[in-house]
């Protein structure tokens, strides 16, 4: 039935658009309610200036930027306020103007609650911007000149997981890559910013596209969609007329935006699991960023603001913004009026990889894709966990191939080599097991858990290793000392008398010219046999010395 | 442990599973019951009502909380089992099923979700082993006068012995009051005495019938259904020969029902049906004095569907990876059919279901998937990716090295 349906969904939709192909299937999988309709109900707003913005210095997974101008200083719009300070770090941009008052801790969006450094900036409502750049006509640029202009413009992924895009470029231009990926599958429930973003602003994802096809140096490039997104084919089937991009239809499941299963659905290959997409020569970008590159190439605009959903139950108009970086998120919710009774718990993210945010005063970040003021009907408190009772559920869903029946019971014993068997490493932690469990166990945060504990044991085994070889040095010393002792009073020479014969307390001159005599013959002897055990003279030697004084 | 994604959550939880599962045994507990009469249904509320009082006494005895009582496993096996006996068995023969199965198999290895064999089948094959006669005797309420009366004698099989003939009658028991109280008494003898006239009850229940008409009818070559159709018969009659095939088609449709709803996997039931298709017509020899009967007979005409579709497929007891669950289903098709022919018992589907539980562990160690972006998985547990975690097999480097230096 399914299949029948299908095949009259993708024969429409080929009608619409003649240069549409249907991507392979990838494996597992779940079909989640995805409570997307409510907030694509109106168009992407423009979002006033907040007065206070902070922006983190480190949004994307790498390492912090460097400020670059100091508390008091006024910065204008677009103006750089801090530097990269390596291949993973982003220049930032101030995404209004005003001045900045101070720079310090400021808790922001990520898993472990961390406080993070922000430049505060006080915004002065004039949204200055910094002495106007003329766009660039970027098929009049090279590549080379081109590249660097993408890399400064401060993007990361927008996808959620936040790689910063320059590293990526830098991955990608060390290999041959035949196609560029644009990732518009937005799988997971609640986020609609992608398709309010391709809905509205086609022209320009076509164009960064385009861009980025030719930074990268790629022959092909796709775009990668869910079927159920018509109205975004729609658009995008309008606008590729002209150009060379192509339109890959997914199948609606989650986790069909997943970066290895777009790529198992465009190309058909599955992607070894120690390889990195460029690898395969296909490089892979998120629709946002797209959009990103083409601000900052065609008109010359740095990474200031991102569209961002901002949906759940608790807010009376759920609709998509373009939402400066660092605009606190409590301000956005109250510009969508916030039901503060109803409103049980925040996600930043999908309701199935999001991260749950407890102080809402943290700033929008470039991976912020979705913001979701959830009420307790959404988002239920946690029920206490069942038995499982193995119903391979689970292993249906999992997109990675995994039993995790049977990695949730080697957690759970904390059996790593088994755990290391069956791929634990090789799970993406999309949730969709912990989504289909009948016993409503927290899967992913025993294996997230489980990683953490790994790669704890992992370290502490890095740091003993050094003090274990020591150890062992010592050991060997040991051994070595006890084995030359058997000779050592076998070459004994007879007429010196032993210990027990020796007058006690008193002091014979005899005695000592004796005793001198013997502690010679013994050293003698026992180079003697250190010369002749050659086999590792340089070991015992050092014991010996290390021995005797 | 921190609260983390996903917050969503797909609301079937277990006790809707396994109440699917019951609800799908009904069509076959009413075929069962139209053809024999009450003694499944008493069986069946004696069971459940065991069940909920042993689970609710070991959940105390653990310290657990009766909520656990919601997940309505306690129910399915106890209805699983209330099947699988004879129909009217007595009391204690359920008791003390129901109490082998729920804390001595179930509880006793650490409650739902633990137990290795499967706690239905368990509790049958202790109680074919304790009471071998009780279990093997089909106590089928006979009222004498309607014994008599019967009409549909003439219409059985050709070659059914005269004592068969009183079974055929025997489950025309009608589904009235006097029926439901031959019942009872079957199953709770005790009540006689409140009864006027205690003797007829007694008397009442001697109609005895073998298990599974595979057995009984191991020589004819054709389907009972087709027989009683060609022979002019409504299949609805109640004529026992064609129970077992209604029943079958009832719990093979509602096996279908529950395949669509994805409650259980095509692996199991498919292989094991596969199985004993294959293997019985292999052996099949028609026209032959082969007593192995006919593939169709092998697949309806005892409990097969039931055993394939809702008795193998307990996910806690088998396989649990895909390729897994089709070895688990092979291994089970040929036990069902070795026991059936050439072994000494009744009917198999418990024994055989034990058999493959034996071997599930060993399936999940070697019958894992392909992890996605590996190219094979190598099953023994040591070669395996040592890149990402080298820990231990450093350790084990270092220990090696540690021995040959205290040697």
């Amino acid at each position: 039935m399914r299949l029948f349906r299908n095949m009259f969904a993708n024969s429409k939709l080929r009608k619409m658009a003649g240069v549409q192909s249907i991507a392979h299937s990838t494996p597992g999988g779940i079909t989640p309610h995805l409570h997307k309709s409510r907030s694509l109900r109106s168009k992407i707003m423009a979002i006033p200036i907040p007065p206070h913005l902070l922006i983190p210095l480190q949004q994307q997974q790498g390492t912090a930027s460097a400020a670059c101008v100091k508390a008091g200083d006024r910065v204008l719009k677009y103006q750089k306020i801090a530097d990269a300070t390596d291949s993973t770090s982003l220049d930032i941009y101030a995404p209004s103007s005003g001045v900045v008052s101070m720079i310090q801790n400021h808790t922001t969006i990520n898993p472990a609650e961390k406080e993070q450094l922000c430049i505060f900036i006080d915004t002065d409502g004039k949204d200055e911007e910094l002495a106007e750049i003329d766009a660039i006509e970027w098929q009049t640029l090279t590549r080379e000149e081109l590249l660097p202009v993408i890399r400064n413009a401060g993007i990361c992924g927008m996808g959620g997981a936040g790689f910063p895009l320059p590293k990526k470029m830098e991955t990608s231009s060390n290999r041959e890559i035949h196609t560029l990926i644009v990732n518009a599958a937005e799988c997971e429930p609640f986020i609609t910013a992608d398709q309010a973003l391709i809905r509205e602003r086609s022209e320009a994802v076509i164009q960064g596209a385009e861009i980025l096809q030719y930074a990268i140096n790629a022959k092909h490039c796709v775009i990668a969609i869910e079927r159920s997104k018509g109205d975004a084919i729609a658009a995008l089937s309008k606008s590729i007329s002209h150009s060379s991009v192509e339109i890959v239809i997914l199948d609606d499941k989650y986790p069909a935006g997943g970066e290895r299963q777009v790529i198992q659905a465009v190309s058909g290959k599955e992607l070894q699991a120690n390889k990195l997409p460029a690898d395969a020569g296909i490089h892979l970008q998120n629709v946002g960023s797209v959009y990103a590159v083409y601000r900052a190439v065609a008109e010359s605009k740095p990474c200031i603001s991102r569209i961002t959903t901002l949906t759940g139950e608790a807010l009376q108009t759920p609709k998509n913004f373009e939402a400066l970086i660092g605009t606190p998120v409590s301000f956005l919710f109250d510009l969508c009026g916030i039901d503060k009774k109803n409103h049980a718990k925040t996600v930043v993210g999908g309701s199935l990889m999001g991260i749950e945010l407890m102080d809402t005063s943290a700033p929008v970040m470039q991976s912020s894709n979705c913001l979701i003021a959830g009420s307790l009907a959404e988002f239920p408190d946690t029920i206490p966990e069942q038995p499982c009772i193995r119903c391979g559920f689970c292993a249906e869903a999992c997109p990675a191939g995994l039993l995790p029946q049977q990695l949730l019971s080697y957690s759970r014993s904390e059996d790593a080599q088994q755990l290391e068997d069956h791929g634990l490493f090789d799970c993406i932690e999309c949730g969709a097991c912990s989504y289909v469990c009948p016993s409503k166990i927290p899967l992913v945060q025993y294996y997230r858990n489980s990683k953490e504990q790994l790669a704890l044991s992992q370290e502490v085994f890095d740091t003993s290793k050094g003090w274990q070889a020591r150890f062992q040095d010592h050991q060997y010393r040991i051994k070595k000392l006890k084995d030359e002792a058997e000779p050592r009073t076998a070459i004994k020479p007879a007429n010196i008398p032993s210990a027990e014969e020796k007058p006690q307390g008193t002091f014979s001159k005899d005695q000592a010219i004796l005793d001198v005599a013997a502690a010679v013959s013994r050293v003698k002897a026992r180079r003697k046999n250190v010369i002749a055990s050659s086999e590792s003279p340089a070991k015992p030697i050092q014991a010996d010395g290390e021995a005797e004084t | 442990m921190i609260n983390s994604s996903p917050f969503q959550h797909r609301e079937q939880s277990i006790g809707d599973i396994m109440s699917l599962v019951i609800m799908a045994c009904i069509p076959g507990i009413c075929m069962s019951t139209w053809f024999f009469g009450y003694g499944l249904i008493i069986n069946i509320v004696l069971a459940a009502c065991c069940a909920l009082a042993f689970e609710a006494a070991a959940l105390l005895l653990r310290s657990r909380s009766l909520m656990q009582l919601k997940d309505n496993s306690a129910l399915l096996t106890a209805v699983l089992f209330a099947i699988a006996i004879p129909p009217g068995s007595p009391w204690w023969l359920v008791v003390t099923g129901i109490f082998v199965a729920i804390v001595l198999v179930k509880h006793l290895y650490g409650g739902l979700g633990q137990n290795p064999f499967n706690p239905a089948m368990t509790a049958y094959v202790f109680l074919l082993l304790a009471f071998p006669l009780d279990m093997t005797s089909w106590h089928v309420p006979v009222p004498l006068e309607g014994a008599v009366g019967s009409t549909v004698l003439s219409n059985s099989l050709p070659n059914l012995s005269g004592f068969d003939n009183a079974i055929a009658s025997s489950s025309m028991s009608s589904l009235g009051w006097q029926s439901l109280k031959l019942s009872l008494l079957a199953t709770l003898p005790f009540l006689s005495a409140f009864y006027e006239n205690p003797e007829t009850a007694v008397e009442l229940i001697d109609g005895m019938a073998m298990a599974t008409p595979l057995i009984e009818y191991k020589m004819a070559g054709k389907s009972a259904l087709l027989a009683s159709w060609d022979s002019g018969l409504n299949i609805f009659s109640r004529q026992s020969e064609t129970a077992w095939e209604m029943a079958n088609i009832s719990y093979l449709v509602a096996g279908l029902y529950l395949l669509y709803k994805g409650i259980i996997s095509w692996h199991i039931p498919l292989s094991i049906v596969v199985t004993v298709l294959i293997i019985s017509s292999l052996f099949y020899a028609p026209g032959s004095s082969s007593v192995f009967g006919t593939p169709y007979l092998h697949l309806f005409g005892s409990a097969t569907m039931i055993g394939a579709f809702f008795i193998a497929t307990d996910p806690v007891s088998a396989a649990t990876s895909k390729s897994g669950k089709i070895i688990y289903g092979i291994l089970i098709g040929c036990a069902i059919y070795s026991i059936r022919v050439w072994g000494s018992y009744l009917d198999s589907i418990a024994l055989a279901v034990l058999f493959g539980n034996f071997f599930a562990p060993l399936l999940d160690h070697y019958c894992r998937p392909r992890i996605y972006g590996h190219k094979k998985h190598t099953s023994d547990g040591l070669g395996f990716r040592k890149k990402t975690l080298p820990l231990l097999g450093k350790l084990r480097v270092e220990k090696s090295k540690a021995e040959e230096i205290e040697s």
